[in-house]
């Protein structure tokens, strides 16, 4: 309840921020530029049906995204960090490939797959499997030598070494680097969506009204926040069941 | 039986090789105890993975009832210097960890472990809310539920403090006395290694060689702390450290 209650604060201060910025803004400009929270949120209120349908189609292509990067980037990056040779081995191919700035790829993509809303899951997957992929992969490296031996000593098998101490041991540095993936997971997913012809998602929809509608175009944006609070609020809570024995105190 | 035969154990490539045990052997009876004493760093805790099976010997051998150790073998358990306790499994869950990889969970005296341990009430607690003293019963919970035929303990009780250490070493002195399993100790403190050592074997500085063996047979008492003969160990023990 208290965090609830410290959100909703967080919220109210926010929106406070934004309408003395739009203020100030609208009043250099002598014009309306930025519009306030009232006048984004009424919209919001206008357009809920419309807005409903490209936030679902936007979460749908996110969520699906990070499972994508999650099931291929987490495996592959505990191998990575445990097992010493695979490391020589791949860690080159991920210090030339990390750096190269995906948005570059974008267009490639769409030209290879086209524009439909498989190819923006996969440029938001790409995106993520990467910052997954280093943190697993440092997570697995950073492991207590005394936890493996621990289980090593027990008899434990190589895949046993992972399901008891690499995986749960590394969980919690993976959630982190999820968290720190939504908020660019949203920017690429805008990026994919504002770079195709009309179609349902949120970048479209801001894309669409941000010339001739710029109240409504916020009312996306407000929309877009509204799918990475959900998202950030799903991994604390995943998070304190899956690593509940990280906020337990004596 | 454990007979241990020139075992040398060397870190690193063939060009640059560190000895960090040299030569040790013995030989230890069922039921018996040892311990073994050095200076911090000096290889004692490499010479008991050996005996565990996690390190393989660059020389010699170790034999336990026998059969050469080539792996982690299930009547030997181990017990490590912080216990060892995986933080994100609950007390049961620690205290079967070895039963549960081997496929025997759960085992029919489990809940009578951790009852003499006094751990029932917190069976489901993480380690985390734990003080010291539990979270190395709990370590010990683990150990005894394979019913170990040899019990190795890697400096179980370091940064304890004296009132829980003592209580800790008035167990293992109970366990091993009731149990009957072997009982290899590897320590920096002089009078735990006096306590639960039949024989107390003192190593040299890295790499560990076997610098003096002290007969300690009276061992086996709890009030063996106020005997004389614990006095005379401790301080021959003290003179062998410093010479």
């Amino acid at each position: 309840m208290k965090q609830v209650l410290i959100y909703i604060c967080s919220v109210i201060f926010l929106l406070l921020l934004w309408e003395v910025a739009s203020i100030t803004i609208n009043t250099i400009n002598s014009g309306p530029v930025l519009p306030g929270p009232y006048e984004a949120l009424s919209q919001v209120v206008k357009n809920g049906a419309e807005l409903q349908r490209h936030f679902l189609a936007s979460a749908w292509r996110l969520v699906m995204a990070m499972l994508i990067a999650l099931v291929a980037a987490v495996p592959l990056g505990l191998v990575i960090g445990h097992e010493r040779s695979v490391d020589t081995f791949v860690s080159p191919m991920i210090y030339i490939m990390y750096p190269i700035p995906q948005v570059a790829l974008i267009l490639f993509l769409f030209l290879i797959f086209g524009t439909g809303s498989a190819t923006k899951v996969a440029i938001v997957a790409m995106v993520l499997f990467f910052q997954v992929l280093v943190s697993a992969r440092g997570a697995a490296k950073n492991i207590s030598e005394e936890h493996l031996v621990s289980v090593l000593s027990a008899g434990a098998n190589r895949w046993q070494v992972y399901r008891h101490v690499i995986f749960p041991a590394t969980l919690p540095g993976i959630l982190t680097s999820v968290r720190v993936g939504i908020g660019v997971g949203i920017a690429f997913l805008y990026i994919a969506e504002t770079n195709t012809a009309q179609g349902m998602g949120l970048g479209s929809f801001i894309k669409r009204y941000m010339l001739f509608g710029r109240d409504r175009a916020f009312a996306g944006i407000i929309a877009m926040a509204f799918l990475g609070l959900v998202l950030y609020v799903g991994i604390d809570i995943l998070e304190r069941i899956l690593c509940r024995w990280k906020y337990v105190k004596r | 039986m454990i007979e241990v035969d020139n075992l040398t154990i060397d870190y690193g490539s063939s060009d640059r090789k560190l000895r960090a045990v040299e030569g040790v052997s013995f030989r230890l009876g069922q039921s018996e105890s040892l311990g073994f004493i050095g200076p911090s760093g000096c290889g004692k805790t490499t010479l008991l993975f050996a005996l565990s099976g996690l390190l393989t010997p660059s020389e010699g051998s170790v034999r336990i009832g026998k059969e050469q150790v080539a792996g982690p073998r299930r009547n030997v358990a181990l017990i490590l210097q912080n216990a060892g306790l995986l933080p994100w499994k609950t007390v049961w869950q620690n205290a079967n960890l070895s039963l549960i990889l081997s496929g025997d969970y759960p085992a029919h005296n489990a809940q009578d472990i951790l009852e003499e341990l006094g751990l029932r009430n917190v069976k489901s607690r993480f380690p985390a809310e734990l003080s010291e003293g539990m979270k190395r019963r709990v370590g010990i919970a683990r150990a005894l539920s394979i019913s170990p035929s040899v019990l190795l303990m890697d400096e179980p009780l370091a940064s304890l403090d004296t009132l829980t250490r003592e209580k800790i070493q008035d167990l293992f002195l109970t366990l091993w006395k009731d149990r009957g399993f072997t009982l290899i100790l590897v320590t920096h403190d002089i009078e735990e290694a006096a306590f639960l050592g039949q024989e107390i074997i003192v190593l040299t500085e890295k790499p560990a060689r076997i610098k003096a063996r002290v007969a300690n047979r009276e061992v086996g008492s709890l009030d063996y702390r106020q005997s004389e003969a614990f006095d005379r160990t401790v301080c021959r023990l003290r003179e062998e450290l410093e010479r």
